[in-house]
């Protein structure tokens, strides 16, 4: 294990170099965190829809368009590589050291700065790594289209916009802000793309005409222009290629079914054992690893879209390349490519009710795939991430809290009891949730909609004991 | 941060007979678990029971502790980041700016 020791001691020399955030050294208003976070947002979304300075063309298959959900990334602007060197390089740090491969001691001061800078050291590595690779693969055009010095340009571009999403992360969770940014960006992606799909004024003009783009405007515009009203109302109802009303419907009733579902907890009472009188409660809600599966498996699977998209293109010709997937350009979405056979077929949601009964097995492969992946990776996750039953034990330990009713020793039993089959119902609920979602036809994906009610319900939790503290401490 | 609102959380939901004696020491737990934190780091812990208790909202969380390196304040993060705004859109401007005249001179 003393190599392990070595890996992380090795970003010492590069600490100095990374930029930190300062903690706060006073106690942040809320107001003041408030405004944080929207100027933060504010700084984001300008980002994402500036475009990138010396880029020729986007246009061609987008090979990472099945990741841009989970890493609020938009084609051809600064925000190009949007979240992605975060959470790379945060996921990979919490595997190494959840798997013990780098040993950390979360107890020594220097280790945590140390897997702090490495994290952040890796994340600018990826940014610098992600920008080069892009511009060299020529997704803005070939290098020599664009010129060394713009190529050179589009480089810095990506990497500073990078490096200023760590910081505007970090800024948010040293306390000056509500949240973190990473679910903050996310979150904010999702909502921009339904509120666009709802509204977007944006005429398209298909087989029968000019229709809008947004579901609610071309059901107005349908109403008003047609002669014939129940046809216009079937119309906006049930088009295909364009989102219609029942996509806007299903995703409200989505958001409306999640927040409900994130009541659900069993509270345990817990008694403080030096402070007297002094009752509180552990709540372990039935969504305890919150939206963790969803990301874990949407990252597996979207990195298995990219590899076989790859290869397919390469060797179509190969029986193995084939079981991967087999690709088909979109006639809808221009020039986008869709899975049509093998594994990323099969993992893929069903486009809509027709097709779900068109192939059943389809269907099923997809509902057992989605729940026994969203379960595994909750179950692991508890145990990677630190929040498995012995540890939460040890936390209550350490916090002097003990059950009223049960022995120091009963602690870690008694949550063992609840912890890992909330972890793993609540993963298989969160997956068939977004198989339900994907099924209606929910505008985004599945996975997109469940991201976005999950962690706006965070922030609801967040924003009301931030107003609750804030609250507590002018009535003292 | 997570640290005032854990222990007003606890206190708010005590079912103590004397409310005039607890709530005082509430606050003063409170106030020493912010100053604990900050001077010693070792209260993560506590800290992580209110996030995790709280639907596990800790799971992308990754800097939360100090780090040696080149400090810099929050204020200095969002000037930087307007800053770089104003440099893509000065790059864009410069550019246009450019092609026109190289397109004017060159002239057909």
């Amino acid at each position: 294990m003393g190599g392990g020791f070595r890996v992380l001691h090795l970003v010492r020399p590069f600490l100095s170099f990374l930029p930190e955030v300062q903690s706060a050294d006073r106690k942040i208003p809320f107001r003041e965190k408030v405004i944080c976070t929207v100027v933060s947002l504010f700084i984001f979304l300008v980002c994402s829809q500036l475009p990138l300075y010396g880029i020729h063309s986007t246009t061609g298959a987008d090979p990472f368009y099945w990741m841009r959900v989970i890493l609020a990334s938009n084609r051809g602007t600064v925000m190009e590589l949007g979240i992605t060197p975060i959470v790379t390089s945060g996921l990979v740090m919490q595997l190494l050291a959840g798997s013990k491969i780098i040993e950390v001691d979360n107890s020594v001061r220097e280790d945590r700065a140390l897997l702090n800078g490495a994290q952040k050291l890796l994340g600018i590595l990826i940014a610098v790594g992600e920008a080069v690779a892009y511009v060299l693969s020529g997704m803005y055009g070939s290098v020599s289209q664009l010129g060394v010095g713009n190529a050179i340009l589009i480089i810095i571009q990506l990497c500073f916009a990078g490096i200023i999403v760590i910081c505007l992360d970090e800024l948010l969770q040293k306390g000056y802000g509500l949240g973190s940014g990473i679910s903050l960006f996310i979150a904010t992606n999702i909502c921009e793309n339904i509120i666009w799909k709802a509204f977007s004024p944006t005429t398209i003009n298909s087989g029968r005409g000019a229709e809008f783009e947004g579901a609610v405007i071309a059901m107005f515009h349908l109403l008003i222009t047609r002669t014939d009203k129940v046809r216009a109302l079937r119309e906006a109802f049930y088009r295909q290629n364009l989102p219609n009303v029942t996509n806007l419907l299903a995703t409200v009733l989505i958001f409306l079914i999640v927040i409900y579902f994130q009541g659900f907890r069993v509270v345990l009472p817990v008694r403080s054992k030096n402070a007297r009188g002094q009752q509180g409660s552990y709540p372990i809600k039935l969504f305890y690893t919150s939206n963790m599966p969803i990301i874990l498996q949407s990252a597996l699977v979207s990195n298995l879209y990219f590899i076989s998209q790859l290869l397919y293109r390469k060797y179509s010709g190969n029986f193995f390349v084939n079981l991967l997937g087999k690709w088909k350009e979109s006639e809808y979405s221009g020039g986008q490519f869709i899975p049509v056979g093998g594994l990323a077929y099969y993992v893929t949601a069903p486009a809509s009710l027709a097709d779900m009964a068109a192939n059943p097995f389809h269907a099923l492969f997809y509902l057992v795939f989605m729940l026994s992946a969203c379960a595994l990776f909750s179950k692991t996750w508890i145990e990677v991430s630190g929040s498995s039953a012995k540890d939460v034990a040890k936390q209550l330990k350490e916090q002097q809290m003990v059950m009223p009713g049960h022995r120091d020793s009963n602690l870690q039993k008694e949550l063992n009891r609840y912890i890992p089959t909330a972890a793993a119902f609540g993963g298989m609920c969160i997956g068939a949730l977004t198989v339900l979602a994907d099924f209606m036809g929910a505008i985004g994906s599945g996975t997109g909609i469940l991201l976005a009610v999950t962690i706006i319900y965070q922030y609801f939790e967040t924003f009301e004991k931030e107003r609750a503290s804030e609250l507590g401490f002018f009535g003292l | 941060m997570a640290r005032g609102s854990s222990q007003s959380q606890n206190t708010a939901s005590s079912t103590t007979t004397r409310p005039g004696v607890m709530a005082p020491r509430g606050s003063a737990a409170a106030t020493a678990g912010m100053r604990r934190r900050r001077v010693t780091g070792g209260a993560a812990a506590t800290s992580e029971l209110t996030t995790v208790g709280s639907g596990s909202s800790n799971m992308l969380r990754f800097y939360t502790d100090d780090a040696p390196g080149l400090k810099i304040s929050p204020t200095v993060v969002l000037v930087m980041s307007f800053c770089f705004i104003a440099f893509v859109v000065a790059l864009h401007a410069f550019g246009k700016i450019y092609r026109a005249k190289a397109g004017a001179g060159a002239g057909p």
